[in-house]
C-alpha cells in the first residue's frame, strides 16, 4: 500500500495518526524519530539548535522544544509514553565555519539523549555524528527507518 | 637522589599546569553563570507576560471588536441624507477591522511556527506584484499620516521580476515590515526598495521615524517586546511581527538586518536566497529510497 509522503522541513514537527513515510535530510541537525509500537503510530522533529534562549518565538528549531513539543503531540494522540521508544539521527559535524556554531552536532547530540532520558524514552538505535549528512525515511506504521549518507548538507 | 628531586620539580610544574587549567575552567563557568543568568531573567520577564496574557487580548482583540460592533451599529440606525457620517464610521471601521485581521494574521503565524507547523510552499512570484499589494493595503492607513510611498526597483529588467519562494511568507514579512515603518513614521514618505543579485532578493523598507537605539537593537525581536514603555502589548510594538519576520526568514533561509538612529529612522533589509525545494531532491515516487539495497535500516 502507498502511504502519503512528508518532506519535514528543519524547524517543524509532523505527526499523524495516517500511516506514512516521513523523510528528511540532516547534517548537524536532530531528527528525533518516536514509535509507539501499540497504537502503530509516529512521528518525526528536525532541530537546528539544541537550546532556546528566550529570544524571538520558542520554535521546534531548538531541540529542548522540539522533543517536547513532539512527544506531547504522540500523546495527544493517545499514546502512551511507555509504549514511546526514540531513534536518533544525525548531529554530523559538517562544516564549523561559524565559531558559535562550533560543536554544534555534538550538543544537538548531547540534548536529544539528555531529554529523552529524562523523559524516561528509551533510544533503541541511532546513528548520530560523523563528518556526512544523512537522508532518513521513516515508516510511521513499522517504526522502521531507513538511512543513506550524503555530501555535506545543512 | 636526583631523580626524586625531578620528581618534585615535575610536581611543581603539574601543579602549575592544573592551577591554570582551574583557572581557566573559572572563567568558563563564570561565562556560563552569566549566561544563565541571563536565561532566567528571560523567563521571569516571559512568565509576567503570560500573565498579562488575558489584559492584553482584551485590550487588542476584545475592544476592537467592541468598536466596530457599536459603530456599525449607529451606522444602521443613520437617517437618509448623512453620507458624510456614514463615511467616516465607515472609516474608523476598516480601520479596526484592518488592525484586527493583520495582528490576527501575525498570532495565527506565530502559533503555526511554534508548533512546528510550517511547510514551504514555493511558487513562482511575481514580486513586484506583491509588493504593490503589500502596499496598496497599508495606504489608508498612510494617508492618515500624509504618508507617502515611494517603490525603487533597482536594475529594473523590461520584464515582469520572477523569484521562487514562498510567496504568503514573503507576503507577511513585508507587510510586517510596511506595518512598523507606518506606524513609527511621523508624516514623512517611505522607501521601498527591491534588487535581485545572483539569485538573492533584497528588499528594504525605510522609513524617516522614530528609530531605534543601540541598545534596543538587540531586543527588537523578542516577542511581546515594545520598546521604551513599561506595558508590554501584542498590538503596538515591533514585537511580535518582527520575531515572526525573523522566523520566517530563519525558513527561508534569508536574513534580516536593521539600520537606523534614534530620531533619524530605520532601515530594515531583508535577504532570501531563491527557494530550491529539498523535496525536489528526492524522487517523485521515493521508490528509489524504499528498495535501495545501500540504505541502512534503523
Amino acid at each position: 500500500m502507498e502511504k502519503p509522503k512528508h518532506f519535514l522541513y528543519p524547524g517543524a514537527i509532523y505527526v499523524s495518526h495516517e500511516p506514512s513515510m516521513i523523510t528528511t535530510i540532516l547534517g548537524s541537525c536532530i531528527a528525533v524519530c518516536l514509535y509507539d509500537s501499540v497504537l502503530q503510530i509516529g512521528g518525526m522533529n528536525h532541530f537546528m539548535l539544541p537550546l532556546w534562549n528566550g529570544q524571538g518565538l520558542a520554535s521546534p528549531r531548538y531541540g529542548n522544544i522540539a522533543i517536547d513539543k513532539l512527544i506531547r503531540k504522540l500523546e495527544s494522540l493517545g499514546s502512551s509514553k511507555a509504549n514511546i521508544k526514540a531513534k536518533v539521527f544525525g548531529g554530523g559535524e559538517i562544516i564549523a565555519t561559524n565559531i558559535n556554531q562550533f560543536m554544534i552536532g555534538d550538543r544537538n547530540i548531547r540534548i536529544a539523549k539528555d531529554l529523552l532520558h529524562e523523559e524516561g524514552i528509551p533510544i533503541v538505535s541511532s546513528s548520530v555524528g560523523g563528518k556526512l549528512g544523512r537522508k532518513i525515511i521513516f515508516n510511521t506504521q513499522t517504526g522502521e527507518v531507513r538511512q543513506k549518507y550524503v555530501g555535506g548538507q545543512k | 637522589m636526583s631523580e626524586i628531586k625531578l620528581t618534585d620539580e615535575f610536581l611543581i610544574e603539574e601543579l602549575k599546569l592544573r592551577f591554570e587549567e582551574k583557572k581557566e575552567s573559572l572563567k568558563k563557568l563564570e561565562k556560563l553563570t552569566t549566561e544563565l543568568k541571563e536565561v532566567n531573567h528571560k523567563l521571569a520577564e516571559s512568565e509576567a507576560l503570560k500573565s498579562h496574557f488575558i489584559s492584553n487580548i482584551t485590550n487588542e482583540i476584545v475592544n476592537p471588536f467592541t468598536s466596530i460592533v457599536i459603530l456599525s451599529k449607529n451606522i444602521l440606525s443613520i437617517k437618509e441624507g448623512q453620507w458624510e457620517r456614514v463615511m467616516k464610521m465607515a472609516n474608523l471601521i476598516f480601520t479596526e477591522a484592518f488592525n484586527l485581521d493583520f495582528q490576527l494574521k501575525n498570532i495565527f503565524a506565530a502559533a503555526e511556527i511554534e508548533a512546528g507547523e510550517l511547510f514551504l510552499e514555493v511558487s513562482n512570484v511575481t514580486v513586484d506584484t506583491l509588493i504593490n499589494a503589500v502596499i496598496d493595503s497599508f495606504i489608508t492607513e498612510a494617508k492618515k499620516k500624509r504618508i507617502v510611498f515611494e517603490f525603487i526597483k533597482i536594475e529594473t529588467e523590461t520584464e515582469e521580476l520572477r523569484f521562487k519562494t514562498d510567496s504568503e511568507k514573503l507576503r507577511l514579512i513585508l507587510s510586517n515590515l510596511v506595518e512598523n515603518a507606518v506606524k513609527y513614521s511621523k508624516n514623512e514618505k517611505i522607501i521601498i526598495k527591491r534588487e535581485v543579485q545572483d539569485g538573492v532578493l533584497t528588499i528594504s523598507v525605510q522609513d524617516f521615524g522614530i528609530g531605534i537605539s543601540e541598545n534596543n537593537k538587540k531586543v527588537i525581536f523578542d516577542r511581546f517586546k515594545r520598546l521604551d514603555t513599561g506595558i508590554n502589548s501584542i498590538n503596538r510594538g515591533h514585537g511580535l511581527g518582527l520575531s515572526i519576520n525573523k522566523a520566517l526568514l530563519d525558513f527561508l533561509s534569508g536574513q534580516i538586518d536593521i539600520e537606523s538612529t534614534k530620531n533619524v529612522g530605520s532601515t530594515f533589509t531583508i535577504n532570501i536566497p531563491e527557494a530550491v525545494s529539498d523535496a525536489e531532491s528526492f524522487s517523485a515516487d521515493g521508490s528509489d529510497y524504499i528498495f535501495d539495497t545501500d540504505d541502512e535500516i534503523f
